[in-house]
C-alpha cells in the first residue's frame, strides 16, 4: 500500500508546475554558483600564493641571519582557501583566517585585513549549501504544506482513507515521497555543478569528491527531512491550504530568516564575555607586576650576548610572555565557548543545524579553524625544540632563552630547509565527525518528534 | 463604484486569515529587528564614548608637537538601527598621521569582542521590512482577478457597466487600504521603541529622514503589488499564481542580493590589500633612503646619543636631557625627516586610492546588479537615506582626509618642523654642554666627557657607568618634569552637520527609477487585464 501512495505522491509531485518551477530555478543557481566559484577561487588562490611566498621569503631571510632571529619573529599562517568550497563556505571569509606565532607561542588568530570588501555588504556564496539552505528549505515546505489540506479540499483525502489504509501510512508515504522528490530536484543541480566544478580543472574527481557530495546529500536530506515534518505539521494543523501556507511562510521565515540573524544577540545577551580592552588592562596589570620585581638593570642591553643583565631580561621575558599567555588563551576558550554555544542554541532552526553539518561533510569553517588553532600549538612546541636543539650545539651563546630578544642565544644562521615548516592536514572523518555529533543527533531527533507531532494531530483530523 | 469596490476588498481582506497571520508577523519581527538593532546601537555609542576617552587623553598627554597625532572617532549612526548598511562592517577609529593618509577605518567593528561572531549575519529593519511587506504585497494581490473568476464572481461584475479600469482600481485601492495600515503601524511601532530607549535620541532631521523611508516603502509595497497583479492577469487559477508569486519573491529578495555580491566578488576582481601594503612598505624603504641620504648631504650624523628617547614612529621623537649637540642634531633630523615624510604621504596615496577606487568599483557592480530586483533597490536606497551606505562612508572618510590637510597646514604654519618644540619641550636656553652634563649628572665627579669616557672603560661590571651617571637627576631630563602641550589652537574635526535631504543627489534618481517601475509594472498588469479572459 505504502508503494502505492509513493508512487502516486511521486508522480503528483514530478507532474506539478511548482516542480517545474523549482527545478529550473534550482538548476540555475547551482550553475550560476559553480561559475563564480571557480572564478573567484582562481583569485584566491592566487592571492594565498603570492601570500604564502613571501611568508617563506621572509623566513628564508631571518634564517640566513639567524636563527635567533628566526625563532623570535611574529608571523602570520594564512590558512589555504578550500577547493570544496563550492559544497559550502562555511563562512570562512568572515572567520579569523590567519594564526599569528612565533617559536615562542601561539599568539593570537585574526582576519586578515582584505579577505572581505568592507564597503560589499555581508552575502553568502551561491554554493550547495546556500542553495539548499535557502531554496530548498522553501521547496520542502512547499511541497508538503497542501499534502493533507489541499487533498482534504479536493475531498480524495476521505476517499483515499475509506480504502485499507492506515492514517499513519498515509502520512508516512507523502513524508517520504516528498522528500524522494526533494532529492530528485537537488540531484540534477548537484551533478550538473559538479561537471562544471570538474571540468574546469580546479577539482579532480577521486574518492574524496565522492565522499564529501555522497555526505552532503546525506544532510541535506536530514534538512528535507525536518523541514518536510514541518510542512506536514502545518498540513495538518489547519483546516485549508491557505492556512497551512501562511503557517508555513511563518515557519520557513522563523528557520531562515530571524534565528540566524539573532545569532549576535543571542551571543551578547545569553553568552556575555569580558571586553578586549578589560583582557589589555589584566595583561598591562600582569607586566607591572613582573617589572616591579625585576631585578633592577634587566633591560640594560650591549652586543656582548653574555652581559650578565641579559639573563636577567631573558627570565622576565619569559614571565612576561608565560603570564600573557595565560591570560589571553582563558580569554580565547571563553571566545570558543560563547560561538559553540550559540551554535547549539541556533540549531532549534534546521537551517544553521545543517550549515553546522556541512562544515563536517567538507572539513571547513569554525571546525576546521579549531583544528588548525590546536594543530599549531603541537606544531609551535617542535620548532620550539628544534630551536632550543641548535641554540644547545652552539658554544658562543649564553643560552638565555629570552622570546622576544635576539642578543642572548646563538646567531648562527640555520639552513632552511631543517627548519620544521607547518603542514595542514586535511580533517580526518573522527576530526569531522566529532564536533557535530551532538548535530547530528539533534536533527535526527528533531525530524521524528515533528513527523510524530503531525502524526498525532493527523489521527485528530476531520477528514472530511 | 471604485470606492464600493475598494470598500469590499478592504473588508474581506481584514477578515481574513492571511491579513491575521501576515500582522502577527510584522508585530513580531519588526520590533526584535527594532530592539536588536538599538542593543546594537546602544553598545557601539559606548564603544564610541571609551574610545573618544581615550583619544582626547592622549591629545591632552602630548609635550611636544610631535607627538600630536589625533584621532578621530566617527560616532555611529543613529538611522543605522534602520539600516546598517556598510556600517557594520568599517571601523570607527582614524588616526592622523604625517606618513601616510587615512585609508580605512580601524577599530573594534560593530563593537564586537568575538571577532568569530564576524560570521553570523543580523538583519535589520529595512532587510526585514523589505522581506515582509513584499511577502504580504503579494500574498494579497495574487488572486487579485483568479479568485473572483474561479468563485464565479468576476463575470459577474463585468456583466454590469463597470469598466475594467474601475474594477482594476477598485482592486488595487482595496489591497492598498489594507496594506497601507500595515505598514503605518510598522513605522509606528518602531518610532514607539525608539522614542522609549534610553540613549537613543533622534533629531529633526533623523525623524524626517524616517519620512522618508516610509515614502519608499510605501512605492516598494506598491512595485510588489503590481507584480502580484500581473502575474494574476496571466494565471488561469489561483494556485498557478501563487506558486509563481511565491517564486519570484524568494528569487528577488534572497537570490539576487547574495547572487548580486558574488558574481561582483567573482568576476570583479579588487587588488590584494597585501599587495597594497608590500607596495607601501616598499615606498617607506624608499623613504629611509632618501632621508638618510640628505642626512648625508647636510652631514648630520645619523646615530642617536640621547637619554631619553621616544619610538620615532611616524616622526614621532620626544627627547630630554641631552647635549646641545644632541638636541641640535634631532632638530636638523626633524626638519629634513618631516616635510619628507609628508611628500611620501602623497606618493602612497597614489596607491591606496587606487585600491579604494577598486573595493568601490566592486561594491558598485554589485550594487548594480542587486537592484535588478526590487527588494534590492530598496536596501540601496533605504541605506543611502540612513546615512549607512558607501557613499555617506566615503565622504565621512574624505572629510577626515581633509581634517588631516588643515592639521598638516596647522603644523606647518607653526614653522614647528624647524623648532625645538618638535622634539622636547625643554627651552633651548636651559641645553648644556656635553661637559657640564656629565659634570652635574656625577655631581661634580667628572668634569668632562673624556675624562668620565677613561673611568668607565676600566670598570668591570658595564652597569656602573650608567649607575653613576643615574646618580644625579638634573632638572628636565624626565618628561614629568614638563607641563603638557597647549593645543588650544589645534583645528578640531567638525562632526557632520546633516540636512534633510543632504547626500542623497544619487537616490532621489534611485527613487525615480523605482517609481518608473513601478508604473510600468501598473501598466502591463492593467494591459493583462484588459485583455483577460474573465470566464
Amino acid at each position: 500500500m505504502l508503494r502505492t501512495i509513493l508512487k502516486r505522491e511521486i508522480l503528483h509531485n514530478l507532474y506539478s508546475l511548482r516542480f517545474l518551477i523549482s527545478l529550473s530555478l534550482l538548476v540555475g543557481v547551482f550553475i550560476a554558483g559553480s561559475f563564480s566559484f571557480v572564478k573567484g577561487y582562481d583569485a584566491n588562490i592566487k592571492n594565498y600564493q603570492e601570500s604564502q611566498a613571501q611568508f617563506l621569503d621572509e623566513m628564508k631571510t631571518q634564517a640566513k641571519e639567524s636563527a635567533t632571529r628566526l625563532a623570535v619573529k611574529q608571523r602570520a599562517y594564512t590558512l589555504r582557501p578550500r577547493t570544496n568550497g563550492f559544497i559550502s563556505d562555511a563562512k570562512e571569509k568572515y572567520l579569523p583566517n590567519a594564526i599569528v606565532f612565533s617559536a615562542w607561542n601561539v599568539f593570537s588568530f585574526q582576519n586578515k585585513s582584505g579577505s572581505t570588501n568592507p564597503f560589499l555588504n555581508k552575502f553568502d556564496e551561491l554554493n550547495w549549501s546556500f542553495i539548499v539552505c535557502l531554496i530548498l528549505s522553501f521547496v520542502a515546505l512547499l511541497f508538503t504544506f497542501d499534502a493533507v489540506s489541499g487533498e482534504k479540499e479536493t475531498k480524495t483525502l476521505a476517499l483515499a482513507l475509506s480504502n485499507s489504509v492506515s492514517r499513519g501510512t498515509l502520512l508516512f508515504g507523502k513524508y517520504v515521497s516528498a522528500i524522494l522528490t526533494f532529492l530528485a530536484m537537488v540531484l540534477p543541480g548537484i551533478i550538473l555543478s559538479g561537471l562544471v566544478v570538474l571540468l574546469s580543472g580546479r577539482v579532480s574527481l577521486g574518492p574524496v569528491f565522492v565522499l564529501e557530495t555522497v555526505g552532503f546529500l546525506v544532510v541535506a536530506i536530514l534538512m528535507a527531512a525536518v523541514l518536510a515534518a514541518f510542512g506536514l505539521l502545518c498540513s495538518v494543523a489547519a483546516r485549508n491550504s491557505n492556512i497551512s501556507l501562511l503557517l508555513a511562510l511563518a515557519f520557513w521565515i522563523l528557520f531562515v530568516v530571524v534565528v540566524p540573524n539573532s545569532s549576535t544577540f543571542i551571543a551578547k545577551t545569553f553568552f556575555p564575555i569580558a571586553k578586549t580592552e578589560a583582557i589589555q588592562k589584566k595583561v598591562w596589570a600582569a607586566f607591572d607586576d613582573l617589572n616591579k620585581s625585576a631585578p633592577p638593570g634587566s633591560w640594560m642591553s650591549s652586543s656582548n650576548p653574555f652581559l650578565p643583565q641579559h639573563e636577567l631580561r631573558a627570565n622576565l621575558q619569559r614571565k612576561r610572555l608565560e603570564a600573557e599567555k595565560g591570560i589571553r588563551d582563558a580569554y580565547y576558550q571563553s571566545l570558543f565557548r560563547q560561538f559553540e554555544k550559540t551554535r547549539l542554541l541556533t540549531a532549534v532552526s534546521p537551517v544553521p543545524l545543517f550549515q553546522y553539518l556541512t562544515e563536517a561533510v567538507t572539513g571547513g569553517g569554525y571546525p576546521r579553524f579549531r583544528k588548525v588553532w590546536n594543530d599549531f600549538h603541537v606544531y609551535q612546541g617542535q620548532f620550539l625544540a628544534f630551536f632550543k636543539n641548535l641554540d644547545a650545539q652552539d658554544p658562543k651563546s649564553p643560552h638565555w632563552y629570552n622570546p622576544f630578544d635576539i642578543v642572548s642565544t646563538t646567531r648562527k644562521p640555520v639552513a632552511f630547509e631543517t627548519v620544521p615548516q607547518f603542514v595542514e592536514k586535511p580533517m580526518t572523518f573522527t576530526e569531522r565527525v566529532r564536533p557535530i555529533l551532538v548535530f547530528f543527533v539533534i536533527n535526527i531527533v528533531y525530524a521524528c518528534l515533528v513527523f510524530f507531532l503531525s502524526f498525532a494531530l493527523f489521527v485528530r483530523y476531520d477528514v472530511r | 463604484m471604485v470606492y464600493q469596490i475598494a470598500r469590499k476588498d478592504f473588508l474581506n481582506n481584514l477578515l481574513s486569515a492571511r491579513f491575521i497571520i501576515g500582522f502577527m508577523l510584522c508585530l513580531v519581527l519588526i520590533p526584535f529587528s527594532i530592539l536588536i538593532n538599538i542593543d546594537d546601537y546602544r553598545d557601539q555609542t559606548n564603544q564610541c564614548r571609551l574610545d573618544r576617552a581615550a583619544a582626547d587623553k592622549n591629545i591632552k598627554e602630548v609635550r611636544v608637537y610631535s607627538g600630536l597625532r589625533p584621532e578621530i572617532i566617527i560616532p555611529p549612526e543613529p538611522l543605522s538601527i534602520f539600516s546598517r548598511g556598510i556600517s557594520g562592517q568599517v571601523g570607527n577609529r582614524v588616526g592622523v598621521r604625517l606618513g601616510e593618509k587615512p585609508l580605512l577605518a580601524e577599530g573594534k567593528i560593530a563593537a564586537r569582542d568575538n571577532p568569530f561572531l564576524a560570521s553570523f549575519f543580523s538583519a535589520d529593519f529595512v532587510q526585514i521590512a523589505a522581506i515582509i511587506f513584499s511577502l504580504l504585497a503579494l500574498l494579497f494581490s495574487y488572486d487579485i482577478f483568479t479568485r473572483e473568476k474561479e468563485d464565479g464572481t468576476l463575470k459577474l461584475q463585468m456583466s454590469n457597466s463597470l469598466g475594467r479600469s474601475q474594477f482594476l482600481a477598485g482592486k488595487v485601492l482595496g489591497i492598498l487600504g489594507t496594506l497601507l495600515p500595515v505598514l503605518v503601524f510598522s513605522f509606528l511601532l518602531s518610532a514607539v521603541l525608539i522614542l522609549f530607549s534610553k540613549n537613543v535620541f533622534f533629531s529633526a532631521v533623523e525623524w524626517g529622514r524616517i519620512g522618508l523611508l516610509f515614502a519608499v516603502s510605501l512605492l516598494y509595497l506598491a512595485v510588489f503589488i503590481f507584480i502580484g497583479l500581473f502575474i494574476s492577469a496571466r494565471s488561469k487559477t489561483s494556485v498557478t499564481s501563487l506558486v509563481l508569486c511565491l517564486f519570484i519573491w524568494v528569487f528577488f529578495v534572497f537570490i539576487v542580493p547574495n547572487l548580486s555580491a558574488y558574481f561582483a566578488e567573482s568576476f570583479v576582481r579588487v587588488q590584494s590589500r597585501e599587495n597594497l601594503n608590500r607596495m607601501l612598505e616598499n615606498l617607506d624603504k624608499e623613504f629611509g633612503r632618501v632621508q638618510s641620504d640628505r642626512y648625508k648631504a647636510q652631514s648630520i650624523s645619523e646615530t642617536y646619543n640621547a637619554s631619553w628617547r621616544s619610538s620615532g614612529d611616524d616622526g614621532y621623537i620626544e627627547t630630554y636631557g641631552n647635549s646641545r649637540i644632541e638636541f641640535e642634531a634631532q632638530r636638523r633630523r626633524s626638519m629634513i625627516s618631516e616635510p619628507l615624510r609628508i611628500d611620501y604621504a602623497d606618493k602612497k596615496w597614489t596607491h591606496q586610492e587606487a585600491y579604494l577606487e577598486s573595493l568601490a568599483h566592486q561594491a558598485r557592480v554589485a550594487e548594480r546588479l542587486s537592484a535588478i530586483s526590487p527588494a534590492g533597490f530598496f536596501r540601496i536606497i533605504a541605506a543611502a537615506i540612513c546615512a549607512t551606505d558607501m557613499r555617506s562612508h566615503e565622504h565621512e572618510m574624505d572629510r577626515v582626509r581633509q581634517y588631516r590637510e588643515a592639521f598638516v597646514r596647522y603644523l606647518q604654519n607653526k614653522n614647528i618642523f624647524t623648532s625645538f618644540r618638535y622634539i622636547t619641550p625643554a627651552p633651548p636656553e636651559t641645553f648644556l654642554t656635553e661637559d657640564q652634563l656629565i659634570e652635574k649628572k656625577t655631581g661634580g665627579e667628572f668634569k668632562t666627557v673624556q675624562a668620565f669616557d677613561a673611568w668607565a672603560a676600566q670598570q668591570k661590571d658595564a652597569r656602573a657607568a650608567w649607575l653613576k651617571l643615574s646618580k644625579n637627576k638634573i632638572q628636565g631630563d624626565q618628561p614629568s618634569d614638563f607641563p603638557y602641550l597647549d593645543v588650544s589652537d589645534m583645528p578640531g574635526f567638525q562632526e557632520r552637520s546633516k540636512s534633510l535631504f543632504s547626500g542623497l543627489e544619487n537616490s532621489i534618481l534611485n527613487i525615480a527609477l523605482l517609481l518608473i517601475e513601478s508604473i510600468l509594472l501598473f501598466y502591463i498588469g492593467y494591459v493583462a487585464f484588459i485583455r483577460y479572459d474573465v470566464r
